[in-house]
């Protein structure tokens, strides 16, 4: 258990740096960046010593590293700052729209790993035969399928043609989302309740945004699955298994697939950006009122406190997931020195 | 498969619950956007929409027309020379907090609005010198002169509503409800605010302490929607029951055409133009602005953008409204690449050295067409090779800061009646202290006084003279070129009954009903 | 790479163009013979890429519209013989737009490829030489806008410096530098470590000539093939730049900004505006893709995915 902790947080230390990284370039692109936000704000004939009083409320006329110092303390205190067009604390909207995308990326995953997995084992299983192909076509194939088309094709067949499934946002519009919004996890949320109406509808709005993001990264895992699954159908166990008699099924399913997936969870840490960046085009696609549609909504807005805000947690969002991967892996990989 | 026979039969059982539910309950889609929830500092349509439903004026229009009727007032006298009106307010009302509706609320909010110096404060401040207590339940307002449409002024434009004095602070805006005391919205109309939950929904319900007789529909779901495209199919679909604001040409036309939906059409003074900055831009030089104005070609516009479904616009004042003449047409005419040319040669443009300038428009405030004028009208500005423009958009928000702020030499923008006479549509963007509130920076000592003398004249007569005067003068100066005249659209499910939007275009939700 | 393979016999020593051309052809024709498959992938992707880039510099050859012109045709017709992808909401022909906007989104993709490539690949070769402090600092740094979701990083660039081809093309670079840093350091960390380095080192060869002569070149198979792969991804980064709005003035036609404003008209059974756009995006990452497949199995059979 104590290996187990120091790892834990031998990798913690090292998520500090990265973070930081990310913070500081965020920094950087937005103050560096050509476009002064306050001119912007108040036009470029507001008399200069308005422009002024603006930038030192906002704490803009600062020499730019007493800026840095200032905003890695704020952010030290968890402080994102005011947002510069709206009343409010950037947490606001943050905290509003955050549970929407991971429950969005949640189920994108679910997606993925459930065509992926299923296809690489039957590639690897079929190997070389037509099957093979057909499957290996798909996984290049699918990558390169823009997100949003995907989004607007499944929109049009299943939302349009066949109105089987609802197109856009997270409830329908008959339903008052504050009636059970609890955490944001409208999933959770309506279960917690017992709300069965409602937590159905939020399941048929999942259905096609998830299959969006889900198909178009599913080529990756079905080529990840598929080699691993070649590999570990190599070794020497699964020819004693097979020598033994084991039934083929249970060869494959409960012997090889199971050790063929450990790098499957480390490719799924590496995915996860993969993940929210294709979430921020189903957002838009779906009008799914998540991080990614804030992101862009405030850049419209100019609101550069808010933008800021949003970055940064994406970031601390990747580095907490990469962390947990490392240490899932460390823990379920028996070759991982602890 | 027992999973996915679990969800259609989930889905099944909200479909049936929905359509249950949909007797009391209204779900009403907009692709607009609420901006402020103060009345002394919004200024679009949509969040006044709200306003006059959840608040109401001393007077107020019947429903559907353009009559005014008394509202929070009994009755009003106003005294001989026209230049004060005396309102005597009914007694017994109460804000939605608790707070009693006395005349001095009524000073507050408009010593408010004036003090605070928003947008739509010239709407108070061009026209009331002050407002006088005279008892709890008399208030006078003392004019700075003769103005025939006080009373549309006061029955349509939220910056005379009422305020309680207890949950708007005094001295500076609001933008969320969560900022007022006590979070919520309080107000005199027929519905009060129980949610706001900014571009996603804003809950209404009937207000038991209103006045008058109570709304039909008890609650009134407001959906905003991120596309036009998604609210036409919710429409279709039954996920919402009424959709207003802004349709795509092309589903407009089919939704004309779905059996299963009513249509309504309200011919209103909707109207689209084009600003040029006069103070400071390339655009200060009139003759320029004269030259781009020729360019528009109207027609092209119409067809090709909107399908037909909106009217070239000759005259800022709008077709059906009093003293409306065609200036523009004789004056600058369509597409008139000829006049064009003829101005920037003379000003010394050539093909290698043309003159350029930005043109600004805003993709979402007015519907998704936006993008399509922009492109169509560079296209028709660009046709004289003595011209290059680059078209540039901003969303609405930054759009008001960029014009206020001079930064947009040309820019599109469009026009909802405050208040139904041509004063609306000529004054609101001439007069010096207007037309910097809407970025144009006009100034004319004739003009001005020309505005001045229409606006206490009781006389219509001296009054259609003046607009005459003024509509001739407008393409000269071309400040503004008008473009077209839209139409509004309004479709709602086959139940649904008690659309009534009159000249004023204000909406009141209490006369929809439900109909079996 | 490694110096040991089966393959035709890699000589420290003789690095010149003409060798180095003629060993690739060697082994195309090689992998032709072996490779069937692989060899017809990369085959049809440099067709599809081929046939795209003369869509870029002969437009004139293959529509006589002008990508802006609003008259070519009725409004939102559906293909036809006169128009083989239809119009558009304003009348302008659809297919006139495809051909014109195949520049702008190549044109940003190879552009900003080849601006990534020219900074990363640099600073992994020195890195990964030089190592040390300065390594591990740089690593870091790249390691961390790597594992960053780069389209946010393409949309917080392209927000900031505005709409532009040069703007974007910038935004785009930015999310690849780390791809080809990593990328060359990694291999010239291994290849720091042949035999054959550390005989050039015993000669006396100084640093720089180690690194451009026998460093270099060993890394440059693989490049090519993940240059390939980049474009693909860059082609769908600015795709999706341009579907959000973030893209390019108004104007310029542009697939991207005409996916996202046909999808208007999608309710109406307007199928065309979207559906061809689409596909040329798939299409044209799907060449790049293949081309950069077919040569990775070709040049390097055991390639691993990076």
């Amino acid at each position: 258990m104590r290996r187990i902790l120091n790892y834990f947080l031998m990798r913690v230390l090292l998520t500090i740096p990265m973070l930081f990284v990310l913070l500081t370039l965020v920094f950087v692109v937005l103050r560096v960046m050509p476009g002064d936000p306050v001119s912007a704000m108040l036009g470029g004939h507001a008399p200069e010593y308005v422009i002024q009083q603006k930038k030192a409320e906002l704490g803009l006329n600062k020499p730019i590293f007493e800026q840095y110092i200032d905003y890695l303390g704020q952010l030290a205190h968890g402080d994102l700052g005011n947002s510069m067009i709206f009343v409010e604390r950037v947490s606001h909207p943050i905290s509003q729209r955050l549970p929407a995308t991971i429950e969005l990326t949640l189920f994108g995953l679910l997606v993925t790993l459930g065509i992926g997995i299923p296809l690489g084992v039957r590639a690897s299983r079929k190997r070389r035969t037509a099957q093979d192909f057909g499957i290996r076509f798909y996984a290049n194939i699918v990558y390169c399928i823009p997100v949003f088309w995907m989004g607007l094709i499944l929109q049009m067949v299943f939302g349009v043609f066949l109105p089987l499934f609802p197109i856009a946002g997270r409830v329908g519009a008959r339903i008052i989302s504050s009636d059970f919004d609890r955490t944001g996890f409208y999933v959770l949320d309506t279960l917690m309740k017992g709300n069965f109406t409602a937590l159905g509808d939020v399941l048929m709005h999942l259905v096609l945004p998830a299959f969006t993001l889900g198909i178009t990264l599913s080529g990756v895992f079905v080529r990840l699955t598929r080699a691993n699954m070649l590999d570990v159908l190599k070794s020497d166990y699964v020819l004693a298994s097979r020598a033994r008699g084991v039934p083929e099924r249970k060869v494959v399913y409960k012997h090889a697939l199971k050790n063929a997936l450990i790098p499957i969870v480390t490719m799924m840490g590496l995915q996860f950006s993969a993940l929210l960046a294709g979430a921020i085009l189903t957002e838009t696609t779906f009008s799914w009122p998540g991080m990614g549609r804030l992101l862009l909504e405030r850049i419209y807005l100019r609101d550069y406190p808010t933008v800021q805000g949003v970055i940064i947690v994406y970031a601390l969002f990747v580095s907490l997931v990469s962390l947990i991967v490392d240490i899932v892996y460390a823990i379920i990989d028996p070759r991982v020195q602890l | 498969m027992k999973r996915r026979f679990t969800l259609i039969a989930l889905a099944f059982a909200l479909l049936c619950a929905g359509t249950a539910w949909a007797q009391s309950t209204l779900v009403y889609g907009t692709t607009d956007k609420v901006t402020v929830m103060d009345p002394a500092s919004a200024y679009d349509q949509h969040t006044w929409d709200i306003f006059q439903n959840i608040d109401r004026g001393l007077l107020a229009y019947e429903p559907g027309t353009d009559k005014v009727v008394p509202a929070l007032a009994e009755r009003y006298t106003i005294n001989k020379t026209g230049d004060e009106y005396t309102f005597y307010l009914r007694h017994g009302l109460k804000f939605t907090d608790g707070t009693p509706f006395t005349a001095e609320t009524v000073k507050w909010s408009i010593d408010r609005v004036m003090a605070l110096k928003g947008d739509p404060s010239w709407l108070v401040t061009q026209f009331v010198k002050e407002v006088q207590v005279v008892d709890d339940y008399t208030v006078k307002f003392i004019l700075t002169g003769p103005t025939p449409y006080f009373p549309a002024l006061v029955a349509g434009n939220p910056p005379y509503f009422p305020l309680s004095p207890n949950v708007y602070p005094a001295d500076h805006f609001i933008t969320n409800p969560s900022e007022l005391k006590g979070g919520a919205l309080v107000g005199l109309g027929p519905y009060k605010c129980t949610s706001f939950k900014r571009d996603e929904e804003v809950v209404l319900d009937a207000n038991p302490d209103y006045y008058g007789p109570q709304p039909h529909i008890k609650r009134i779901i407001i959906r905003y929607f991120d596309d036009a495209t998604t609210m036409r199919l919710a429409l279709e679909r039954g996920e919402i029951d009424l959709a207003y604001k802004t349709l795509n040409p092309s589903d407009i036309s089919d939704l004309a055409k779905n059996p299963k939906l009513n249509t309504f059409k309200i011919a209103s003074p909707f109207i689209r133009f084009l600003c040029f900055e006069c103070s400071q831009s390339v655009f200060k030089n009139k003759e320029l602005r004269q030259a781009i104005g020729a360019l528009v070609n109207r027609p092209e516009i119409t067809q090709k953008v909107f399908l037909g479904q909106a009217q070239p616009l000759y005259s800022m004042v709008p077709m059906g409204m009093a003293y409306h003449e065609n200036n523009f047409k004789a004056a600058l005419g369509d597409g008139n690449v000829k006049l064009a040319e003829k101005i920037l040669s003379k000003l010394g443009y050539t093909k290698d050295n043309p003159f350029a300038f930005d043109l600004w428009y805003t993709p979402t405030h007015y519907g998704d067409t936006e993008v399509n004028l922009g492109d169509v009208l560079k296209q028709e500005i660009e046709r004289c090779p003595l011209v290059k423009v680059t078209v540039k958009s901003a969303e609405w928000a930054t759009y008001k800061q960029q014009f206020n702020n001079k930064q947009m030499p040309a820019y599109l923008l469009g026009w909802y009646p405050d208040y139904v006479d041509p004063d609306d549509y000529t004054a609101a963007f001439a007069q010096t202290d207007a037309s910097a509130g809407e970025g144009i920076y006009f100034s004319s000592k004739k003009w001005d006084d020309l505005f001045t003398k229409e606006q206490h004249s009781l006389s219509p007569k001296v009054r259609g003279e003046i607009f005459k005067e003024i509509q001739a003068m407008w393409p000269d100066e071309s400040l503004t070129v008008p473009i077209f005249q839209g139409n509004l659209y309004i479709f709602t499910r086959k139940n649904v009954e008690g659309v009534k939007i009159g000249p004023p275009l204000i909406f009141n939700y209490d006369q929809l009903r439900f109909v079996k | 790479m490694n110096a040991t393979s089966s393959g035709p016999e890699i000589r420290a020593a003789k690095y010149s163009p003409a060798g180095i051309a003629a060993g690739l052809i060697r082994r195309f024709s090689a992998a032709a013979k072996r490779y069937r498959i692989e060899w017809w992938i990369l085959v049809a992707g440099a067709v599809v890429i081929a046939a795209i880039v003369s869509m870029t510099l002969f437009p004139h050859l293959f529509t006589h519209f002008r990508p802006e012109d609003m008259n070519a045709g009725p409004q939102m017709k559906p293909p036809s013989a006169a128009h083989l992808m239809g119009t558009d909401n304003l009348g302008r022909d659809v297919w006139s737009r495809i051909v014109y906007g195949a520049r702008t989104i190549l044109g940003v993709a190879i552009a900003a490829s080849l601006a990534s490539a020219l900074i990363g690949i640099p600073l992994g070769l020195v890195s990964g030489f030089s190592g040390g402090l300065g390594d591990k600092a740089l690593s870091l740094v790249m390691d961390s806008i790597y594992s960053f979701p780069g389209l946010i990083l393409a949309i917080a660039f392209a927000a900031m410096l505005g709409p532009g081809v040069i703007n974007i093309t910038v935004a785009v670079a930015v999310v690849y530098v780390p791809t080809y840093f990593r990328l060359v350091r990694g291999q010239t960390l291994s290849i720091k470590q042949e035999l054959y380095v550390e005989a050039a080192h015993a000669i006396g060869a100084r640093r720089p000539t180690v690194l451009a002569k026998y460093i270099f070149p060993n890394v440059i198979a693989t490049v090519v093939v993940v240059f390939s792969l980049n474009i693909a991804d860059a082609i769908m980064t600015e795709a999706a730049l341009s579907y959000i709005g973030l893209g390019l003035p108004a104007g310029m036609p542009d697939w991207g900004m005409d996916l996202s404003m046909g999808k208007k008209f999608l309710p109406s059974g307007v199928w065309w505006m979207i559906t061809y756009p689409g596909l040329m995006i798939m299409l044209l990452a799907l060449g790049f893709t293949m081309l950069g497949e077919g040569l990775s199995e070709i040049l390097n059979p055991r390639l691993q995915e990076y």
